[in-house]
């Protein structure tokens, strides 16, 4: 009997903190599903958390039925005779074949509105200037996954005739970046997702569900954000070896600080005038400039390709205006401001003993095999490449 | 080697192509055709790799338990997940399913064997070199890596180099070959060999299951075969299936696969509800509360677990209108479950419930099968589903309908013919504590991961960063990990225990726990000739019937005595099959053509010899050993099957499948 | 060969089919599966032929008819094998196993020859998922026959020997539902893959 009871509290418990917790009582938690930050997750939410409300009823009237009915029908010895031997009753039976069967109906009405409304497309053009010129802009960002990073080229005369089909050879883009993917709020951001090599998914938790990164697909998706923020994603299908480091964050700012971004992202990289960093410009054009872009300066990679089996790698222009780095789990700065140098300089000195990756089999950056002189003078020239964001956005963005 | 001479002379095998006499010991285990004897093979062999596939959980549990952990780096983690994943699915959970099958499902019909039992002998060895060629993969230092899903082209060989997936490939194929073997093999058995009244409507819910389960292999093993073959050729031979490159459709592995892999999972959770189905009208002392619903929703299951596959693949990008079309299509498959969980729950309504080990695992699965059935629905919503796929939330799911559903049904089954297998009851306090240590641990691990998972917790990650806030529950979840490894190290104490107490006791007598079906007919153990006299059926729990009938005011009454409706296994005049060594030959010819595929088409001539000998021998070795004992021996220290006079029906059927094999 | 005991085959089993026959019908029900998804693999890929040739510009539907017209000859030789054999007309059930066989040799011989010619023509294994899809689907099929001419053989053989009977003669009619689908099989296959209109480049 104790063990009963005991079992019953334990499981009841179970359950009720089940459903506290989903009630959301984690705060600290960047990739939760259960706080959504824009329209679109908003959405999804407003349908699951009935659903799961439903589920969690349903789940303490079958355990608290079986609770009841092993408390009830429990043999204590005080008789030998055998129980009714009920076969069956055709009629409870129809009613709880038909009952579920009618919920499930009336909650599949529920759920095809909320997807067919998460599939549908509500842009709005956005009026930017480009390159001085007033543009009307049908936000389209194309999304592309590659091992083990993600890529985000924004074409401001939209997408008609731009040839997505090959992935590895793209047209050039008015902006092209990695990992962080900046949006402006109040708009939704349609998003032409796709990939380079394997399957991946690009998600960001707190603004839209996620949606697969197909080689030689594209996927249409959408994203919304409607307050300025950070907000955090991971790759989410299983691509091999740094699946679990393949991150990315989508940073929503105001239209004004979005169009101040733009005309920054559209600056060509300068030459540097520093020494060091002119050597280590030296050092990027013989290593570095093989499979990285710097506009107007290193365009190798941009026009023919990178020395990869995807055939690209992130694009260093604004290297500096980004917050994270490898893939989105290495800070760039220190929570001072200040550069992470340790952590980069790491990276150049042997990539992938940070970040697992096949250089060999030229998927992943190699060991560049740089002297300690080397690495110095190309962090200097790094520097060089975008400015720093504001400390808020540093703060905000902290992976490590 | 003349087959000529043979031929001239039937009476007098040759060589090699004589068959084996009834031996004990080790030759008897490999020789064997017998159904209970394979069953028992299956299990054992299950529980072994339960093992293996519990220290790759471990594993896991370890590297997960903290953030950014160390015990495993990625590449081995990602090989060590795959394994685990292709261990439980395919070498415990399928085989421990085909034990059930095999011991119980001629006893149940009142047959006396399969229909083809050196058939069914080569399902089991071939699943063992399958089996083990998988697992020497680990040995070779390139197990898999790609996730027991393999999505291309991920694993296709620019991807994936080396060999790892080429074990993955090739390992399922061959135990592909062992499920649609056995599942053929069932299916005839079940459909041909009903012992006499056996209408299919009075098989045990049991038999149903396991029924519907080799439809949905027979049907669904052809396609990952496909999709197998597609990937082999494509990493060995250049073939272009997966290489979008050239112009492939990566989605196409996926729906390949998830045609089979939805079937599968119905496959992996049915055979468990035929147990609980059993266990709980036993221990309730009522008859199954509607048994036509417990059947149809079975059937229901199975032909409509054909049209949700794509609910798998909902963010892959397969386009609104078809993921419409297989969410609400997934939300119906809820309709016949429930249906399941209702019935067992009214089925111990009004009974009078002894709460014996499998009764309790029988009711676990109940409440942690409906757990998973919940998480299911919740994702069958495929908004919600963009949130929640590829999370831990769907780790959660599976785990409590695989563990939760199967595993705990399967451990009911353990515990309740336990007796009918060998003879002698598994204590039952060690099983509460095998029982509770089991859930609690359970729960602690998995329950957890509902959580993780809607905390943005992604699956198959080997590793995590602090500050996304998953290091408590993970912590969490890997104790729990660590308490249900004591539960079942407890079973197999359980199980050592009391083998040796049986020694010093009485046998434990024919129907232990006043049970329903028609192997309970039978002493336990189950003698090697199973039936003594075939039982003629005229009713549903047959066995029950002959045993109770009812007073003028409906009250149930005895009217005769476990011992007077048993059988006592004496029957003297039973022809058995003979055993053969064929099917173990046959079955080690595989990994030799695995083995040749991947590093030297060399090794394939041995293995391709292995086969067509084998091939041959079967077809040619004599039904009987004309050299053999006359008459059906019972040996005290086991059963030795005896060659004589054919007998009814049943066994005809047996012999004709012996004499004219199919080319 | 052992035994021989008149057992009449089908007696005393739920279905009214002997084991053997059930079970030959029982895995055709997978061959169906097996073959439903090279199929369906193959119309995914009939218009991705990459910078290869297109079905359409490849095909010889007048060869390819030829060849299937041969198949479908072939069950009918088997229907009057096993007829002869039930009839206990060892001779004539010789004569039409062998024809069976022959005319499945042929068809062998007339796809070996077509799969030689569109290689030489430019569409080999590996040239684009067409062309794998292609080969995988028509080189399973044509295993298939190739194990149903061993299979033949093997009745040939026995029936030489003397032990192929009257008695026996549910053998052949197993191995006969074999070929049947086999046949059957190539009948869809070719629909599908040659008389569809296929796309040209």
């Amino acid at each position: 009997m104790i063990p009963k009871l005991l079992r019953m509290v334990r499981l009841t418990t179970l359950a009720g903190g089940v459903l506290l917790a989903l009630n959301g009582c984690a705060s600290d938690a960047p990739l939760d599903t259960l706080e959504p930050q824009g329209p679109i997750s908003r959405s999804i939410d407003s349908l699951s958390d009935p659903i799961f409300l439903v589920a969690g009823i349903v789940f303490v009237l079958i355990f608290g039925a079986t609770a009841v009915i092993w408390w009830k029908f429990r043999d204590d010895h005080s008789t030998e005779e055998f129980p009714h031997q009920l076969h069956g009753n055709f009629r409870v039976e129809i009613a709880w074949t038909i009952g579920p069967a009618v919920i499930m109906a009336v909650i599949a009405v529920f759920a095809l509105l909320s997807h067919f409304d998460l599939n549908s497309e509500d842009r709005q053009d956005i009026v930017l200037l480009v390159d001085g010129e007033q543009t009307s802009w049908d936000p389209e960002i194309v999304v592309v996954g590659q091992q083990w990073w993600w890529e985000f080229r924004y074409y401001f005369d939209g997408l008609d005739g731009v040839d997505l089909s090959d992935p590895r050879h793209l047209p050039p883009a008015d902006i092209v970046t990695a990992t962080q993917m900046v949006i402006p709020t109040g708009s939704e951001i349609g998003l032409s997702i796709t990939s380079r090599d394997v399957i991946h998914s690009f998600w960001i938790p707190a603004l839209n569900g996620k949606r697969d990164a197909v080689p030689r697909r594209i996927s249409p998706w959408k994203i919304e954000a409607d307050v300025p923020g950070f907000y955090f994603g991971q790759c989410t299908e299983f691509c091999g070896l740094s699946h679990a480091r393949m991150r990315m964050q989508t940073v929503a700012m105001t239209p004004a600080d979005f169009q101040v971004w733009v005309d920054e992202q559209m600056q060509p990289g300068v030459e540097p005038t520093d020494a060091a960093a002119l050597r280590g410009m030296a050092v990027f054009e013989g290593q570095c400039a093989r499979c990285h872009a710097v506009n107007g300066v290193y365009t190798k990679a941009t026009e023919v390709g990178a020395d990869l089996v995807a055939n690209a790698a992130p694009n260093l222009t604004h290297l500096m205006s980004r917050t994270t780095f490898a893939g989105g789990i290495f800070d760039l700065y220190e929570p001072d401001g200040s550069l992470n140098r340790t952590q980069l300089e790491a990276w150049l000195r042997n990539a992938p003993a940070e970040k697992p990756a096949y250089a060999e089999g030229r998927r992943g950056m190699p060991a560049m095999g740089l002297s300690e002189g080397q690495i110095d003078d190309v962090v200097a020239y790094l520097q060089t490449l975008g400015a720093r964001p504001d400390m808020r956005v540093i703060a905000a963005t902290e992976v490590e | 080697m003349s087959y000529t001479k043979e031929l001239e002379a039937p009476a007098r095998p040759l060589g090699v192509y004589t068959r084996p006499k009834g031996n004990t010991g080790w030759r008897d285990w490999i020789t064997t055709i017998d159904h209970k004897k394979i069953g028992i093979l299956y299990g054992a062999t299950a529980m072994v790799f339960f093992g293996i596939g519990g220290l790759e959980a471990l594993l896991i549990r370890l590297q997960l338990a903290t953030p950014n952990g160390t015990v495993l780096g990625a590449d081995t983690y990602n090989r060590v997940f795959t394994m685990h994943g292709l261990t439980m699915v395919f070498m415990v959970i399928m085989p421990l399913a085909a034990a059930f099958a095999n011991y119980l499902l001629p006893l149940q019909i009142g047959a006396r064997d399969v229909a083809f039992p050196r058939l069914n002998a080569l399902s089991f060895w071939v699943f063992l070199a399958g089996g083990l060629f998988l697992n020497m993969a680990w040995l070779l230092g390139d197990a898999p890596d790609g996730g027991w899903f393999a999505y291309a082209p991920n694993t296709g060989v620019i991807f994936s180099p080396g060999h790892g997936m080429d074990y993955y490939a090739i390992g399922l194929q061959i135990m592909g070959i062992a499920s649609l073997v056995s599942a053929m093999n069932l299916i005839v058995t079940v459909l041909n060999m009903r012992a006499p009244g056996m209408t299919l409507f009075k098989m045990p819910v049991l038999t149903w299951m396991i029924l519907v389960v080799q439809f949905l292999l027979l049907f669904a093993v052809p396609v990952i075969t496909v999709a197998l073959f597609l990937l082999m050729f494509d990493r060995n031979f250049g073939a272009n299936f997966f290489n979008p490159e050239m112009g492939a459709d990566p989605l196409l592995w996926q729906h390949l696969f998830w045609i089979f892999g939805h079937p599968e999972v119905y496959i992996l959770i049915l055979p468990s509800f035929g147990i609980v189905s059993e266990v709980i009208p036993t221990f309730s002392r009522k008859p199954l509360f509607g048994y036509p619903f417990m059947v149809f929703s079975g059937i229901a299951i199975g032909f409509m677990g054909w049209g949700v596959w794509a609910h798998h693949m909902f963010v892959s990008g397969i386009g609104p209108i078809s993921v419409a079309a297989f969410s609400v299509s997934t939300m119906f498959i809820a309709v016949p479950t429930g249906v399941k969980i209702l019935n067992w729950l009214a089925t111990m309504w009004g009974g009078r419930i002894r709460f014996t080990t499998a009764m309790l695992f029988a009711t676990g699965v109940v409440s942690m099968f409906t757990v998973g059935g919940l998480s299911g629905v919740t994702h069958s919503l495929a908004p919600a589903d963009t949130q929640q796929t590829d999370t831990y939330y769907i780790v959660a799911h599976f785990h409590y309908v695989i563990f939760g559903g199967s595993l705990l049904g399967i451990f009911a089954g353990f515990y309740f013919w336990w007796p009918k297998a060998f003879g002698h009851l598994l204590g039952e306090k060690l099983g509460k504590w095998n029982f509770w240590l089991m859930l609690i641990g359970f729960n602690m691990t998995f329950g957890p991961m509902h959580i993780l998972g809607l905390q943005g917790m992604s699956r198959r990650i080997d590793s995590y960063s602090p500050g996304f806030g998953f290091e408590f529950w993970n912590m969490f979840a890997s104790i729990g990990a660590f308490i249900i490894t004591t539960g079942v190290l407890i079973f197999v104490i359980n199980v050592v225990a009391s083998a040796r107490r049986a020694r010093h006791e009485p046998p434990v007598g024919p129907d232990p726990w006043d049970a329903r079906s028609l192997e309970w007919f039978t002493p336990n153990p189950t003698p090697v000739h199973n039936f003594d006299e075939l039982i003629q059926v005229e009713s549903l729990d047959e066995f029950w019937h002959r045993k109770y009938g009812e007073d003028e005011d409906g009250r149930v009454v005895r009217v005769a005595s476990a011992e007077e409706v048993c059988q006592d296994g004496s029957a003297t005049d039973v022809h058995l099959p003979s055993p053969s060594y064929w099917p173990i030959i046959l079955a080690a010819g595989f990994p030799f053509i695995g083995f040749g595929l991947m590093y030297t088409l060399w090794l394939c001539v041995p293995g391709a010899v292995l086969i067509l000998m084998a091939i041959y021998g079967w077809i040619f070795e004599p039904t009987d050993d004309p050299d053999g004992p006359q008459g059906h021996h019972d040996n005290p220290s086991g059963p030795d099957p005896g060659e004589d006079v054919p007998s009814e029906g049943a066994s005809d059927a047996v012999e004709t499948a012996e004499e004219a094999p199919v080319g | 060969m052992a035994e021989a005991t008149a057992v009449d085959h089908g007696h005393g089993t739920g279905t009214g089919l002997s084991n053997n026959k059930l079970l030959m019908w029982v895995f055709l029900g997978s061959e169906c599966m097996l073959f439903g998804g090279l199929i369906s693999t193959y119309l995914i890929y009939r218009s991705r032929f990459a910078e290869g040739p297109a079905p359409g510009d490849i095909f010889d539907i007048p060869f390819t008819s030829v060849s299937s017209f041969v198949l479908l000859m072939s069950s009918l030789t088997m229907v009057l094998a096993l007829s002869a054999l039930q009839r206990g007309d060892i001779r004539n059930n010789r004569v039409w196993l062998l024809a069976t066989a022959l005319l499945g040799s042929l068809f062998i011989g007339g796809q070996v020859y077509e799969f030689t010619t569109f290689v030489r023509e430019g569409l080999g294994y590996t040239t684009s998922p067409f062309s794998s899809a292609f080969f995988t689907l028509t080189g399973f099929h044509g295993v298939h026959v190739s194990l149903g001419i061993v299979m033949l053989v093997s009745l040939l053989i026995s029936s030489f020997r003397g032990t192929l009977t009257r008695e026996r003669s549910e053998t052949v009619e197993i191995v006969g539902l074999y070929w049947h689908f086999v046949d059957v099989v190539w009948i869809f296959i070719f629909t599908v893959i040659y008389l569809v209109p296929s796309p040209t480049s």
